[in-house]
Parts: structure tokens; C-alpha cells; sequence
């Protein structure tokens, strides 16, 4: 049995990876990329916490519902990174910056 | 008619007196055209008044009107009007002569082109000089005072544009000045010791000043003691007042220079009326003088008499010689003022008022038509110089022979009045040497000189105006009878012709020789001539002498048979030079005076100058290091706490860069933060 520490280690790095994409990309594709690490990290947690739980299959669930809510977001910011591509012909999110006072 | 004489119709009639004139002062300036009219108008309503005033109050009655006027601490001060004999005589005297002058200047003034002002001033001179005679008390007396020397002023100073006409009146205002301080100081001795200033009660029926009387060295009065050397000095002072406004030696120069106002003006102010004035003041308030202040007027007076009498007998401005006589005369009055012959005195400033009032006003007609040919024929020459004259009896026939009778008048011959009033002074001077002995006995010999003197320079004057050839045409080189010269018309002629009446002595007593009957002398409380053979024989003596002397001028300036050749001795020039009364004043007053002002404009410059420097570097440097201060510690505090806010400001505004990925650090470091301080706490 895989103790619960390993499977907090990868979501840690995975979330740590998502988190440095988020931080540092200058496209929003990848911003979005790194969003969905840092989701299928706590995704990993949850089902992990929910391997260990005493009520049975809870953090799966919560993870299917992670999975639906992440993917309804995903296709959310696809849209508006589609409009702001047809916009603005750019797709940094730094130089969007036409609502700025 | 005594019925009739209120005391409040008294009052009315010198209101009228005084306001008449008044009125047209201030009328003329307004209304330019009518402004002679209304001043002969307003004149005549003075006249009138003056003359009902004159027969209700002479020898009757005295009329004292005061009413309350200001308080000075818990000294009470009126106006009012004083009617005894000595104002109403004035009052008459004054505003007949006024009349005439009023009449001849509408003639002398016809075509000058600021006559409305000329007779504005002159009704400013008639109402400040009736009312300085009305006057009850002394303040109001000073008033009025400075009042007709400033009228005077206006009028030396009528034809601004001539300079020496500028120079002449700041001369006499500045002269008059001098006696006025002693007047104030005068004034305010007598209200610190009497608490008043009323005429009538310091010197009438109240007689506070014969009520006070010095014992030992303090002078006491009802309400008080002081030195008795305040006494002097208070009759010093006022008659230091009187020296300027009369022109007395050493306050005299400036006479002769008001000469160079029209000579209508001069007839009136400086020779009848004004300069009587000081005269006046010191008949009002005679009981005052003690011996030593007595003695002193009659020495000034003496000697003033005489200095001027020497001075006429070269003057070559006819307008000059007669200026001095008038200094002289007001020197005989002075005289007589001084040994106790007031009512001699007065007697002379009367028959003087006309007699030269006359001697002006014809000479005024000479000069005027002479003028008339300068303009006409634009010659030029001095139309005042006795020496362009001559022969003028002939063409003016009038006017010489009023003038004559002037001369006559005043050289005291005999049917004329200046024969009474001389007289009178010349007899009561015999007596007061008799009486004193010694030294005195030098007034006697001097008054008896300068009356000779006298008749020498006034007939000096007639021979050289209207006796013997008429240099004028010579001089011009235009024959005589185109040069048209004439008697003028009858606006001259006829105030001329009354003044020579008055010249005359039985006008005055109907004795012409008998000065004890006259009626002017007997009013005043004459002093009785009755013993010694002096009322006699003085007379006779003078009059003699002065025959002799009318034959010699003629031989000399009318036939020219004798030739007098003393243009160069010593004593020509004194005369001529004026005694060198005018340079010395020049030369020591002004370089004293001068000297002061460099003095004091050194002080100023250096000292007092220097203190406000250094006060004002002092400031300066302080004020410098108040604005480092300023710049440094007080700017500088507040420019660094906005500095600092501007820099927290940009500090902050730094976090909000715009870009999203900052925002999400900030987010993150904001949790992390959070989750660290929950953890450490």
C-alpha cells in the first residue's frame, strides 16, 4: 500500500509546477495549463484523502466534482482567450490591459 | 433818536457792519461779473451802519455784546462785539476810506482781467479789519489780526506773475509772523494771570489790569501772583505784535516792498487802515504798559520816525517815499503812544488815514496814467520814477492840487489837519521832556528834525511830480503834447477830491489853530496843554523852519538853482540804501539762518539718517536669517513630509503594476502570509 505522504509529495509538486506556469507564462494557454496542474493536483489530494477517509468514496467524489467544475472553467477561459486573441491578435495576458485607468 | 437805539439794533448794525463785506467775498468768487457792484453795494451798507453806529455811540454810550463761544479746561472763551469810542471812530474811519478806495478802484482796476478776485479780496480785508475793530476780546482780536495780514498777503501778491510782487508778500507775511508770536505770547500771559481775555473787562469798565498792581518783585492780581517781570514782558510782547503789523524799526522792511501791490491797495491797507492796526492794538489795551514799556515804544518810535523820514529824502519810486512816510507817521503815533498821549494819537492816525489815503491814491493816478502812455506808445521806462515825472500840475491839474494839499497836511502847515494832529504829538513830546529832563530833551530835538525832514522829502516829492519841466518827453524824445496826459475820470477824480476836504483843519475844529477844541482830540481824555508856552510856541518854531525848508526844496528840485551834489557822500547812500536794513538782514539773518539749516541738514543726514541706516541694515540682516529659516527649517520640514508622501506614494502605487501575474504573487504571498502567521501564532 502506498502510504498517504507519497501521494501528498506529487500533488505538492504538482501544484508547485502548475503554481510556477501560472506565475511566469506569458501565454495564456499555458497560464491555463498550469491552472489545470494546480486543479489535477488537488484533484490527487482529494482521492488520496479519500483512500484514507472513514466515510467511503467522499473524495472521489469531490474529485469527479473537480473534474466537471475544472473542465466547464477550462472551456469558460478558452472562450475568452479566443475573444481576446480575435481582439487584440495577442494572447498575453499582461499587454490586455485596456480596462487599465 | 435815542429812543430809537436798542441795544439790539446796535447789535443788528455792526452785524451788518461786518457780514456786508463778507458776503461779497464769498459772492464774488461766484458772480465775477457783479463783483465791483456788490463790493461798493456792501461797502456803502457798512458806511451807513458804521455812521448810525458812530452818532448813537460817540461820547454816550458803550455797547459790550458777548455770547459764549468755546471752553478750554475751565477757561471760558467768547465771542462779541466792543462799541466804544475808540471802535466806532475806527469803524467810521475805515469804512469811508474803504468807500473811496472801493470807487477809485473800479477806475485804476478797469482792465484788469481778475478784478472779480481783486475786489473779493479787498471786501476780505474790510470785513477782517471792521470786525478786528469790533472785536471784544483779544482772542477774537487775534483773529482777525492774522486775518487782515493775510488779506494783505492776497493783495501784495495780486499781480502773481511779477516776482518781486511774490517776494514782497511772503517778506511781509513772514515779517508779521515775528510779531504775531509776540501777540500769542502776549495773549497767554494776561489769560494765566486774569482768567479772561475780554477787552472791556481787562481794560473797561471791569479794569482788572488797573486792579492788579506790583509789589515788590510779585505782580498780583485778583486771581493770582506772578514775577513782576511778566508784566514787562507781556507789554513787550504786544508790542512786538504791534512793531510788524505798523512796520516799526526792526520790523519795518517789509513796507516798502508791499509797495509792489496795486496802489490802491497800498493807500488803503498800507497806509489808512492796516498798518494802523498795531496802532490800534496798543491804544486798546494801554493801561497795560508800564514805564519801562512805554519808554521803549517812544524810543522805537522815534527812532523809526526819524530812520524812515531820512530814508524818503532820496528815494527815487514815488510809491517808495511814501511808503517810508507812512513808516515815520506810524513811528510819531508809536511816540505818542509811548508818552501817554493817546488821544494825540489817535487824533494822528485819523488826519494820517485821509491825508495819505490822498497822497496814494493821486500818486496811484500819476502812475496810472503814465502807464496808460507806456502801453499806448510801448515805450519803455519805470512809470513809478520820480524822475521821468515833473511839470504834472499843468496837465492833472486835479490831481496836483490834491496832492499838494496832502503834502501840506503832512507836513503839518497850517489849516490842515496834520497841523492839529502833529502838533498835538510834537507839543505833548516838549512836555514829557520838560517833565522828565535830561536825555529826554533828545526827543524833542529828534521829533522836531524829522518833522522837518518830513516836509523836505513830501515837497521834494510835489516839486519833482508837478513843478518844473516834464522830463518824460525828454527822456522818450516824444514831443509833450502828443504824449496825451490828463486828469482821469471822475471814478478817480471824486474819492480824491473828498479826502483833500478832510485834509483840511477846520473839518476837525472849527478853530483850525486850536487843537484843544477839536472834537477827536477832546474825545479821548486829551491831556490839558493849558500851562507853559509850549502849545504856542512849538508851532510857531516848527512851522517857520519848515517854510524855509518848502523854499529851499523849490529852489532845489523845482527851479534847479541850487545844485545839491551829494550823491556820493556817506550819508546820500545810507539814505538811498535804506540804512542797509535790507542787507544786513540778508546778510547776517539769512547766513545765520542758513548756517542753521546746514547744521541741521548735517545732523539729519549723519545722525539721524545714520540711525535709521543702521536700524534698517539691523533689519535687514535679521530679516535675512528669519528667511533662511523660513527656506531651510520651516520649508524644509514641510517640502520633506511631502517629499516623504510622495514616496510612500510611489512606493505603493508600485504594487499596483497592471499585470496580472504580479497581482497573483501578491495573492499568493498575501495567503503564505496568513497561513505563516496562523501557524507562528
Amino acid at each position: 500500500m502506498i502510504p498517504l505522504q507519497h501521494f501528498l509529495f506529487i500533488g505538492a509538486a504538482l501544484f508547485s509546477l502548475g503554481l510556477f506556469a501560472v506565475i511566469t507564462r506569458k501565454n495564456a494557454i499555458q497560464i491555463l495549463m498550469g491552472i489545470e496542474l494546480m486543479l489535477n493536483a488537488s484533484i490527487l489530494n482529494m482521492v488520496a484523502f479519500g483512500r484514507f477517509d472513514k466515510i467511503d468514496n467522499t473524495g472521489q467524489i469531490f474529485g469527479l466534482f473537480i473534474i466537471v467544475l475544472a473542465a466547464a472553467s477550462v472551456a469558460i477561459a478558452l472562450v475568452i482567450i479566443m475573444n481576446l486573441y480575435k481582439r487584440t491578435k495577442n494572447i498575453d495576458p499582461n499587454k490586455a490591459n485596456s480596462l487599465n485607468g | 433818536m435815542e429812543n430809537l437805539i436798542t441795544p439790539y439794533i446796535v447789535l443788528c448794525l455792526a452785524l451788518t457792519v461786518i457780514t456786508a463785506p463778507f458776503l461779497v467775498f464769498l459772492l464774488s468768487l461766484i458772480v465775477k461779473k457783479l463783483a465791483p457792484f456788490f463790493s461798493i453795494l456792501s461797502i456803502s451798507t457798512s458806511f451807513i451802519a458804521s455812521l448810525i453806529l458812530f452818532l448813537a455811540v460817540w461820547q454816550k454810550q458803550t455797547f459790550h455784546f458777548a455770547f459764549h463761544w468755546i471752553n478750554i479746561g475751565y477757561t471760558k472763551i467768547d465771542i462779541g462785539i466792543l462799541l466804544n469810542d475808540l471802535s466806532v471812530i475806527m469803524l467810521l474811519l475805515i469804512s469811508f476810506i474803504a468807500l473811496l478806495v472801493h470807487i477809485y478802484s473800479l477806475e485804476y482796476m478797469r482792465t484788469d482781467p481778475l478784478k472779480h478776485r481783486y475786489f473779493a479780496y479787498l471786501s476780505l480785508f474790510c470785513f477782517a479789519m471792521l470786525s478786528l475793530v469790533l472785536a471784544d476780546n483779544l482772542f477774537v482780536l487775534y483773529a482777525f489780526w492774522e486775518l487782515v495780514g493775510f488779506a494783505s498777503y492776497l493783495l501784495i501778491g495780486f499781480w502773481f506773475t511779477k516776482e518781486k510782487a511774490v517776494q514782497a508778500n511772503k517778506k511781509a507775511m513772514i515779517m508779521n509772523r515775528i510779531g504775531d508770536i509776540g501777540f500769542l505770547i502776549g495773549i497767554l500771559i494776561l489769560l494765566s494771570h486774569f482768567h479772561t481775555l475780554d477787552i472791556d473787562l481787562l481794560f473797561g469798565t471791569g479794569d482788572l489790569i488797573s486792579s492788579s498792581f506790583v509789589k515788590g518783585d510779585s505782580w498780583i492780581s485778583p486771581f493770582g501772583i506772578m514775577p513782576s517781570y511778566w508784566l514787562t514782558i507781556a507789554g513787550f510782547c504786544f508790542f512786538t505784535g504791534a512793531i510788524a503789523k505798523s512796520a516799526q524799526f526792526p520790523l519795518h522792511t517789509w513796507l516798502p516792498d508791499a509797495m509792489e501791490g496795486p496802489t490802491a491797495v497800498s493807500s488803503l491797507i498800507h497806509a489808512a487802515t492796516m498798518v494802523a492796526a498795531g496802532v490800534f492794538l496798543l491804544l486798546r489795551i494801554a493801561p497795560l504798559f508800564n514805564d519801562v514799556v512805554l519808554t521803549s515804544i517812544a524810543i522805537i518810535g522815534l527812532f523809526t520816525a526819524f530812520m524812515a523820514a531820512t530814508i524818503a529824502l532820496t528815494q527815487n519810486d514815488i510809491k517808495k517815499v511814501l511808503a517810508f512816510s507812512t513808516i515815520s507817521q506810524l513811528g510819531f503815533m508809536m511816540l505818542a503812544v509811548g508818552i501817554k498821549d493817546n488821544s494825540a494819537a489817535i487824533f494822528h492816525l485819523i488826519t494820517h488815514a485821509f491825508f495819505k489815503c490822498l497822497l496814494f491814491l493821486a500818486a496811484g493816478m500819476v502812475i496810472h496814467q503814465l502807464h496808460h502812455i507806456k502801453k499806448e506808445k510801448a515805450l519803455n521806462f519805470d512809470e513809478q520814477n520820480m524822475q521821468n515825472m515833473g511839470g504834472l500840475l499843468k496837465l492833472m491839474p486835479i490831481t496836483g492840487f490834491v496832492f499838494l494839499l496832502a503834502a501840506c497836511a503832512l507836513a503839518g502847515l497850517p489849516f490842515t489837519s496834520g497841523y492839529l494832529s502833529k502838533d498835538a504829538i510834537l507839543v505833548s513830546v516838549f512836555e514829557f521832556a520838560d517833565l522828565k529832563g535830561g536825555i529826554f530833551w533828545l526827543f524833542p530835538l529828534f521829533i522836531s528834525i524829522t518833522s522837518w525832514l518830513t516836509t523836505f522829502y513830501i515837497f521834494r516829492v510835489v516839486y519833482l511830480v508837478f513843478f518844473g519841466n516834464f522830463r518824460l518827453s525828454k527822456i522818450v524824445s516824444i514831443p509833450k503834447s502828443s504824449l496825451n496826459i490828463h486828469d482821469p475820470n471822475p471814478y478817480m477824480i471824486i474819492p480824491v477830491v473828498i479826502l483833500g476836504i478832510f485834509c483840511f483843519g477846520f473839518f476837525f475844529a472849527y478853530n483850525p489853530f486850536s487843537l484843544e477844541i477839536s472834537w477827536v482830540y477832546k474825545g479821548f481824555n486829551a491831556p490839558s496843554h493849558q500851562g507853559g508856552l509850549y502849545p504856542i510856541l512849538v508851532p510857531v518854531y516848527i512851522n517857520i523852519m519848515s517854510f524855509a525848508i518848502i523854499g529851499a526844496t523849490y529852489l532845489i528840485y523845482s527851479k534847479q538853482t541850487v545844485k545839491l551834489n551829494l550823491q556820493n557822500s556817506w550819508m546820500y547812500k545810507l539814505s538811498q540804501n535804506q540804512w542797509y536794513f535790507n542787507t544786513l538782514y540778508d546778510v547776517i539773518l539769512m547766513n545765520i539762518i542758513l548756517f542753521k539749516a546746514k547744521a541741521f541738514y548735517w545732523f539729519d543726514s549723519k545722525v539721524i539718517d545714520g540711525f535709521v541706516h543702521l536700524a534698517s541694515d539691523l533689519t535687514l540682516s535679521i530679516s535675512k536669517i528669519a528667511a533662511w529659516f523660513d527656506t531651510h527649517i520651516v520649508d524644509g520640514l514641510v517640502n520633506r513630509v511631502a517629499a516623504l508622501v510622495v514616496q510612500i506614494g510611489v512606493w505603493l502605487r508600485s504594487t499596483q503594476s497592471g499585470k496580472l501575474q504580479h497581482y497573483f504573487i501578491w495573492m499568493l504571498m498575501l495567503v503564505l502570509s496568513f497561513m505563516i502567521f496562523k501557524i507562528v501564532v
